[in-house]
């Protein structure tokens, strides 16, 4: 039997990407384009649309070439149904619907937290783990259980990649490669301790509490010469980090799983891996991570994730295929693991 | 199209501001393709923009009313981008495309 294949549009926050994938979870190619914005500054949606806008169509050559495929051979369009910000995950959902009549291809939708999980578990190997989700937009302790992704734990208020971005922005450090992957270089240099508000809740965490004290003191201390803009990102992350660690220990301990996935643009800072890492070490579990070419939201993920579902009988009509800033990771029926476990 | 608004919403409310969009596609399958693209998403705001669409001779013709002038404007713009978007795809990937 042919190989399945799935064309995927990922464009829910600040990169755009399209990537093509075999339902073995083989990348044939996987494009990217990330909307940078100057020191300070955050992505708006208007903005990201238009970049998304700009790039879409010459990713989608890249990927086919790349690929060394036709149109004819592509099964399904997948693209990222939520959540996310509404005008950047327009542009995938049109180009989609387009492509789907002209091609004759169907489509499915895709939501972006599963995708980043399926991904994850495709790359590592990870066969059921506790997952860790963490990005710009989202931080969520996550299992599978009877059929759907449950949510143990997540923030009660802002992502633990905004409060990161956010920081970055105080600091005026560059937005390129990534707010987050700045701070981290610069907490590699970081050599004393600033005391930050540490606000686990049960299973969720807060962060914006943390942001505004962080905020205020970095202002302060920067002021007088007390700290350096290092040793504030160290503490950050440290505080930050430990937060999420205990919540993942937690959810283990709850659902009986030994092995930790962690996905997410955040997912790539390597001082929260070997966090992790010593966790699951001490409870004789295993770390799953990847770099930044998965963690980071791409095409392939959308295109994985849209093919297994596919592969077990599911399409999107075109009348419904519509985009949703809200979509929470349990809402999704994972039927592809079903019949497995 | 705009979902549609009951009938005591539109006795009450006065749709001042209207403009009109056409494309001729000179083929009534692109038009069609474009229509049901940009069909799936509805205005945000119903009671404020409403915007109606249709095919013929192959071209697409789009028509907004709104209650006030920036209500207009914003639903106009959005809706130029993606249809912009949509008219390009199907120029670059439809058929006779190269690879």
């Amino acid at each position: 039997m042919k190989k399945q294949i799935a064309l995927g549009f990922e464009g829910s926050a600040n990169k755009i990407g399209v990537g093509v994938v075999t339902l073995d979870g083989t990348i044939l190619s996987n494009p990217r384009h990330t909307y940078i914005t100057p020191p300070g500054q955050g992505f708006l949606p208007r903005e990201t649309a238009q970049h998304h806008l700009q790039y879409v169509l010459p990713l989608i050559k890249s990927a086919l070439e790349s690929a060394k495929i036709t149109p004819h051979e592509i099964d399904c369009l997948c693209y990222t149904k939520g959540p996310g910000m509404g005008a950047p995950l327009q542009v995938a959902a049109i180009v989609v619907r387009v492509l789907s009549q002209l091609w004759k291809k169907p489509i499915v939708a895709v939501n972006h937290c599963v995708a980043h999980i399926e991904m994850g578990r495709i790359v590592t190997g990870a066969d059921d783990p506790v997952v860790l989700y963490v990005s710009g937009g989202n931080t969520q302790v996550i299992a599978y259980s009877e059929g759907r992704y449950r949510i143990f734990g997540e923030t009660i208020d802002i992502a633990v990649g905004n409060c990161l971005d956010r920081f970055a922005r105080v600091l005026e450090l560059s937005n390129d490669p990534a707010p987050g992957y700045n701070i981290e270089q610069l907490a590699k240099k970081g050599e004393q301790f600033i005391d930050l508000p540490y606000a686990v809740k049960g299973m969720d965490v807060s962060f914006s509490g943390i942001l505004s004290y962080i905020e205020a003191t970095a202002v302060e201390k920067l002021k007088n010469n007390e700290c350096t803009p290092a040793d504030l990102c160290y503490s950050l992350q440290e505080n930050v980090f430990a937060m999420l660690v205990e919540i993942t220990e937690r959810a283990m301990a709850h659902c009986d799983k030994r092995d930790v996935l962690i996905v997410g643009g955040v997912g790539c800072n390597e001082r929260l891996q070997e966090m992790m890492k010593t966790m699951c070490a001490e409870r004789g579990g295993r770390l799953f991570a990847t770099d930044d070419r998965y963690c980071i939201d791409n095409g392939a993920m959308i295109a994985y994730t849209g093919l297994l579902a596919f592969a077990h009988g599911t399409t999107t009509p075109l009348e419904e295929s519509t985009f949703t800033q809200r979509f929470r990771t349990d809402e999704v029926e994972a039927i592809w693991r079903v019949d497995k476990n | 199209m705009a979902a549609v608004a009951s009938d005591k919403a539109d006795e009450q409310t006065q749709w001042e501001f209207s403009c009109d969009l056409e494309v001729d596609y000179e083929s009534e399958e692109s038009a069609s393709i474009v229509y049901a693209a940009l069909a799936v998403d509805k205005e945000l705001q119903p009671d404020k923009v409403k915007r109606q669409m249709s095919v013929s001779n192959g071209k697409l013709s789009v028509h907004f009313e709104a209650v006030e002038a920036r209500f207009l404007r914003a639903s106009y713009s959005a809706f130029v981008d993606v249809l912009t978007l949509a008219t390009k795809t199907i120029e670059e990937f439809g058929k006779g495309m190269e690879l």
